[in-house]
């Protein structure tokens, strides 16, 4: 086992590698550059002052030397300096991950809460009403684009009747408020963002823990369960959920892996200050540090999902090992 | 037809209604109550104010920022020798009064055959930075030895480095000679020109100021922007998160008059769809000049009247032009004639009224009707009013003659042309439909492609692969020489690295010696004459086709006094000491 993870953790390190180099390199090949943006802006920028920043930012060297200091300063620590908001990355992204992070994962965890019950409840009663009923708002939840649903809550729970705040992280001063005040004030800023990106989830996991319960409970050892006389319980969270499991890790681990990318338009609606919407606006305006180190952050979060991923498949199935 | 079919549809219908319901409050809220309420709270008399813009920013070292949101909040707390005024006069701010060659304080000198301007600046004898600090002439001078450094990376550098140097009066520090490098009419317009606290900011540039961007990294400006001694204007920054909010709050130290809105805070919202959502729950109190697009102002205009809502929309001319720039490479723009009948085939005064219900006006030339320099006299510029026929005559005289199927020909090949534009942007989008249509009727056949900003500006524009038409705008101020679009040395090239943006091709050999002249002619009446000569030769080689001058709209309480848009780059934050709640609520 020990061996497995190491062999993985090891690959992982060579794609993120490999697949940095790439990015830094398409990104290169992206027209306009941090200089152009700077014209585009002020006419009143000399042909001398292009040549003189192109130089300053390393800009007229070839891609492979750029990534090579890139490099450098990443495995000595420095995660460079934004050349769009003139700081360092790490005072500009630590926030806004954590943010973003509370964000995704509060969503998440509520979604779960919802959807898992709900849906494993329409698989025990399929084609009754009330499976007609979830499925229906299942549906309804998926299709509805966040961006209205954002807007809408806006408008209903912020202009109508005024109960959150419309749009923001905190309240100005709010670290000031003391801890369990400042608690709370970040939970009314969250309560929004989080009921508009969890309504697409619990309609996605719905459907996902519905059809894997279905497929779980036509299973023959269900049908032995039953003849020898198990308790319902036992057999729906036992034996068919346990099972049904297999296809829920895969899809939970995919999501987690895009929180820090997954809520651009919900960050962006309600003037949330997280990773998502920075990392879009660094990739358009090439910032190349912050892009890079975003970038970074995904494809980990992506392969070490996966790896999480693929050990909890042997927790819930025992049939599946590693040694 | 069973029951659960009835179910669904009585779900659907639920649904549906609640969606109808949702989108006529969100085009027409009911009675406006919850947003006066809303707003009522959370202002009493001058106690805190809350500015919405859309726009980013960045770390507010004067030396470095270029976002336009940064320099509107810079204003706030960072005040220099001068500024222009909403009228776009120059006044002074930390000097005592504008050297001129007229009454002595400033002179012309001749060293080494070059000429140059030596000016005397007298700053303010109550002027301090934000910890008691007097600002001297030391500051200055630290800022022009930060900017001049090949380490940092000043944008623009010639707004300090066209000042060689600066000495203090060995008797007085408040009193300095500045030396230009050149002898330039406008010497004395330094509105960007801003000092540093050189007791603070020195011991960084010394220990960082070799290493590459070392300084701005290490800034205080950048580690601790709260820092006492920052600033010198009527506001100090008290909590700032990137991405997020600045907070301002007075600064006892200011030289002027204290402000009277105790607090102040900027707050970004990047969607503008839901800006007014913010400003109806009160999250904001009011929306800046970079907030809404003018479209989402005419709207809201609308709202705000029909319900009596407690807020002011200003729609402000600006001296931001909109056009199109010919391509002079393409070989059907390469006639003057079908130049000629583009523009006077262009109904611009109908498409201000259709699309903009008149609130920004028709272009005429470069210059804004805010500009001093410019003008309307048929003597002075050309001017090209609408008229289908002869820009139907113009064409037939170009060789391009109607074909049957609606579109002009000549030697086989169709009357076409590429239009790009900004993708996504609403406004741009509607002006090319607009265009599309009018030169339908005269023949021309308009094809349309747009792209994402930084492809359309970091390569299409600047390598002049637009095709035949590129719509944007020019942000300027006023008096300021056209020379970086319109001269010949401004053609983007391999050569100089695609700098420059006359993005046109235009060349105009006496074009370019009038805008040389323009540079160093000192006399006011004379520099009118050459301005106007430039602008002859520009309306008359028809290079650029022109759209509209834009308006700034800015949302603001209706209580609020003193706030005066500028329409030009110096916001209207440059006076926010001024701005006044009026000691009642925003009700």
């Amino acid at each position: 086992m020990t061996t497995y993870i190491l062999r993985r953790l090891i690959q992982t390190l060579v794609v993120i590698a490999i697949l940095s180099y790439v990015c830094f390199y398409l990104m290169t090949l992206m027209p306009g550059d941090p200089v152009d943006m700077m014209i585009s802006s002020n006419p009143k920028i000399t042909a001398a002052d292009v040549v003189r920043l192109r130089e300053l930012y390393g800009l007229d060297q070839p891609s492979y030397v750029r990534y090579g200091h890139w490099m450098g300063d990443i495995l000595k620590g420095e995660l460079g300096y934004s050349r769009t908001y003139r700081v360092p990355v790490q005072d500009l992204l630590g926030p806004r991950l954590v943010s973003t992070f509370i964000l995704s994962m509060v969503a998440l965890g509520f979604s779960i809460l919802i959807s898992v019950p709900l849906g494993v409840f329409s698989a025990l009663r399929p084609g009754s009403k009330v499976d007609y009923v979830i499925n229906f708002f299942s549906f309804a939840g998926i299709s509805i684009p966040s961006f209205w649903l954002g807007i809408v809550c806006i408008i209903f729970f912020a202009v109508w009747i005024p109960l959150f705040p419309a749009g923001g992280t905190q309240t100005v001063g709010g670290p000031d408020l003391g801890f369990f005040a400042n608690l709370l004030d970040r939970s009314k800023y969250l309560i929004l963002p989080v009921l508009s990106l969890s309504l697409q989830q619990i309609g996605r996991f719905v459907r996902f823990t519905r059809s894997a319960m279905l497929e779980s409970l036509r299973n023959d050892f269900i049908r032995t369960a039953k003849a020898k006389g198990l308790p319902r319980q036992i057999i729906i969270w036992r034996h068919a959920f346990r099972n049904a499991l297999i296809p829920l890790i895969t899809i939970l681990a995919l999501s987690i892996s895009s929180i820090f990318s997954g809520a651009i338009i919900t960050e962006t609606v309600f003037a949330y200050q997280g990773v998502g919407k920075l990392t879009y606006d660094s990739i358009i305006g090439n910032d190349f540090n912050v892009a890079m180190v975003s970038f970074i952050i995904s494809v980990a979060m992506v392969l070490v999902m996966n790896l999480v991923a693929d050990l909890l498949y042997g927790v819930a199935d025992p049939r599946i090992s590693y040694s | 037809m069973n029951k659960t079919l009835k179910l669904g549809l009585a779900a659907a219908l639920a649904v549906s209604v609640l969606a109808n319901c949702t989108k006529k409050e969100a085009v027409a809220p009911a009675g406006g109550e919850p947003s006066t309420t809303a707003a009522a709270t959370n202002s009493t008399k001058n106690a805190e104010l809350k500015i919405g813009i859309s726009q980013e920013f960045e770390n507010l070292n004067p030396l470095i920022m270029s976002m336009s949101a940064s320099s509107y909040m810079y204003r706030m707390v960072g005040r220099t020798l001068v500024s222009l005024d909403a009228d776009g006069k120059w006044f002074t701010q930390l000097a005592k009064s504008i050297p001129s060659l007229d009454n002595g304080s400033a002179k012309i000198v001749e060293v080494g055959g070059k000429k140059k301007i030596i000016a005397t600046w007298d700053l303010l004898d109550n002027a301090k930075w934000n910890d008691g600090t007097p600002i001297t002439c030391a500051d200055f001078a630290f800022a022009l030895k930060v900017a001049a450094a090949p380490t940092v990376s000043v944008g623009e550098k010639e707004t300090f480095t066209q000042v060689e140097k600066i000495e203090a009066d060995a008797a007085n520090p408040k009193k300095c000679t500045f030396t230009y490098e050149k002898a330039k009419w406008d010497f004395y317009a330094l509105a960007q020109f801003y000092p540093l606290p050189k007791h603070l900011e020195e011991p960084v540039f010394n220990k960082y100021g070799k290493e590459k961007e070392g300084y701005e990294k290490n800034s205080n400006y950048t580690k601790n922007p709260t820092m006492k001694g920052l600033y010198n204007g009527p506001y100090a920054i008290t909590e700032v998160k990137l991405g997020d909010h600045v907070t301002f709050e007075p600064n006892t130290d200011f030289y002027g008059p204290q402000p009277k809105i105790q607090k102040i805070i900027v707050k970004l919202i990047p969607n503008t769809g839901t800006m007014e959502a913010n400003l109806r729950s009160g999250t904001i109190d009011m929306i800046g000049t970079l907030g809404l697009s003018l479209d989402e102002a005419l709207a809201f205009d609308k709202k705000v009247k029909a319900e009596n809502l407690p807020y002011e929309v200003t729609f402000t001319p600006s001296i931001t032009y909109e056009h199109i720039d010919l391509n002079l490479d393409n070989p059907i723009l390469k006639d003057l004639k079908v130049r000629k009948a583009l523009i006077t085939g262009l109904n611009r005064e109908d498409l201000v009224k259709a699309l903009f219900e008149g609130k920004q006006e028709a272009a005429i030339h470069n210059l804004s009707p805010k500009d001093p320099w410019f003008t309307r006299d048929p003597k002075e510029v050309t001017l090209y009013p609408y008229s289908k026929r002869e820009a139907g005559k113009l064409l037939d005289e170009a060789g391009w003659k109607m074909g049957s199927d609606g579109y002009r020909m000549k030697d086989g090949k169709k009357l076409s042309l590429v239009f790009m534009t900004t993708a996504g942007n609403k406004t741009r989008e509607l002006v090319q439909v607009y265009l599309q249509d009018q030169y339908k009727q005269l023949g021309i056949e308009i094809v349309t492609k747009n792209e994402p900003a930084r492809v359309f500006f970091g390569e299409t524009t600047r390598k002049r692969k637009y095709g035949a038409m590129a719509m944007f705008a020019w942000v300027s101020s006023p008096e300021n020489s056209p020379r970086s679009t319109f001269h010949s040395s401004s053609i983007p090239n391999e050569k100089n690295g695609w700098s420059g943006q006359n993005f046109m091709n235009w060349s105009n050999k006496d074009n370019d010696k009038l805008m040389e002249e323009l540079d160093v002619e000192f006399d006011a009446k004379k520099r009118l004459d050459l301005i106007h000569k430039i602008t002859k030769h520009y309306t008359d080689d028809v290079p650029v086709l022109p759209l509209y001058y834009r308006s700034d709209v800015s949302v603001v309480p209706k209580n609020l006094k003193n706030y005066r848009p500028t329409g030009h780059q110096f916001a209207e934050t440059n006076d926010v000491e001024k701005w006044d709640l009026g000691g009642s609520t925003l009700n």
